[in-house]
């Protein structure tokens, strides 16, 4: 696990010239002073299927999210998916690229993933709000192989539209991703 | 699209100008006073949605910079609460309340 005060101590030494310098001569991110307290909470409220990993410990703002559904047509396979979170959070949502390819009508093929929460603008109320944490993007990311699966409004239209013409043939696809792509 | 379905239950009690009505004539019926009516959009352990702290205490970029002085708290029409730091910052984003999603009106700002 992170030793978060420690980390918090590191950051204030390290010298990041993007920060705005302040009188006493240390750094601010705010940012980072959100994530310490937010990747905290994170562990004790996830799905159980789902799974963090942060590759540097001094670095939360960059981390893999692995979602191994139990139900659903997804169920069986093991998709990662890499949450970049940018300097300016909480303004703005953090970033999502699903690394395992899969064949969803809300993940396109090359990754990019069509969740409401993740939109930076959104006139319709739906978007991202500085009221929302990592741990809604991952309820909400983990909801995609669930109740959030959308056919009606799909990113991969290709997929939509096969779920729509030939239902054993698109669950049969969707098998085959997951025995290939998504297996580890 | 997904979307994801509004949570809620995040603790949020409003109670509006309609609070001192209330409280008065609750004041000649004891037997039904009860702790809901003690509640009001300005106690003091709320919290900013954005910056995560107290909105009496001055926010994170604030305390950061050591302007705790210049922080004050803003208060919408929909009776949510914000430091004033925060909240021009995200209406610069979208011009909605972070908490209920209205469109952005300020109350009033003060401490
Ligand atoms: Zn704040
Ligand atoms: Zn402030
Ligand atoms: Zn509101």
């Amino acid at each position: 696990m992170i030793t978060l005060s420690k980390k918090l101590k590191q950051d204030a030494e390290k010298k990041q010239p993007k920060y705005p310098a302040v009188d006493d001569g240390r750094r601010v991110s705010i940012r980072d002073k959100l994530l310490t307290k937010e990747v905290q909470e994170l562990e004790m409220d996830l799905p159980d299927s789902c799974k963090v990993h942060f590759e540097d410990v001094n670095k939360l703002s960059s981390f893999m999210l692995k979602i191994v559904p139990e139900d659903g047509y997804w169920a069986g396979g093991i998709f990662h998916f890499q949450i970049e979170v940018p300097e300016e959070y909480n303004m703005l949502p953090p970033k999502v690229k699903c690394k395992t390819k899969i064949w969803h009508p809300n993940i396109a093929e090359n990754g990019d993933i069509c969740l409401s929460l993740l939109r930076e603008h959104s006139l319709d109320g739906t978007g991202w709000s500085p009221a929302r944490k990592l741990k809604d993007i991952i309820w909400g990311l983990n909801s995609l192989f669930l109740d959030l699966l959308n056919f009606d409004d799909p990113l991969n239209i290709d997929a939509a539209e096969h779920f729509y013409r030939d239902r054993a043939g698109f669950k049969a696809k969707v098998n085959e991703y997951v025995r290939r792509f998504a297996q580890r | 699209m997904a979307e994801l379905r509004e949570t809620g239950g995040d603790g949020v009690v409003e109670v509006g100008a309609k609070s001192t009505e209330q409280k008065a004539e609750k004041m000649f019926n004891l037997k039904k006073w009860n702790a809901v009516a003690m509640w009001s959009w300005d106690v003091e352990c709320d919290t900013c949605a954005i910056c995560r702290v107290q909105v009496m205490d001055a926010c994170l970029r604030c305390q950061a910079e050591n302007k705790q002085e210049d922080c004050v708290v803003v208060w919408g029409e929909c009776n949510h609460s914000f430091h004033n730091c925060c909240m021009s910052l995200w209406v610069k984003q979208n011009n909605r309340c972070p908490l209920c999603q209205q469109e952005w009106m300020v109350q009033r700002i003060g401490k």
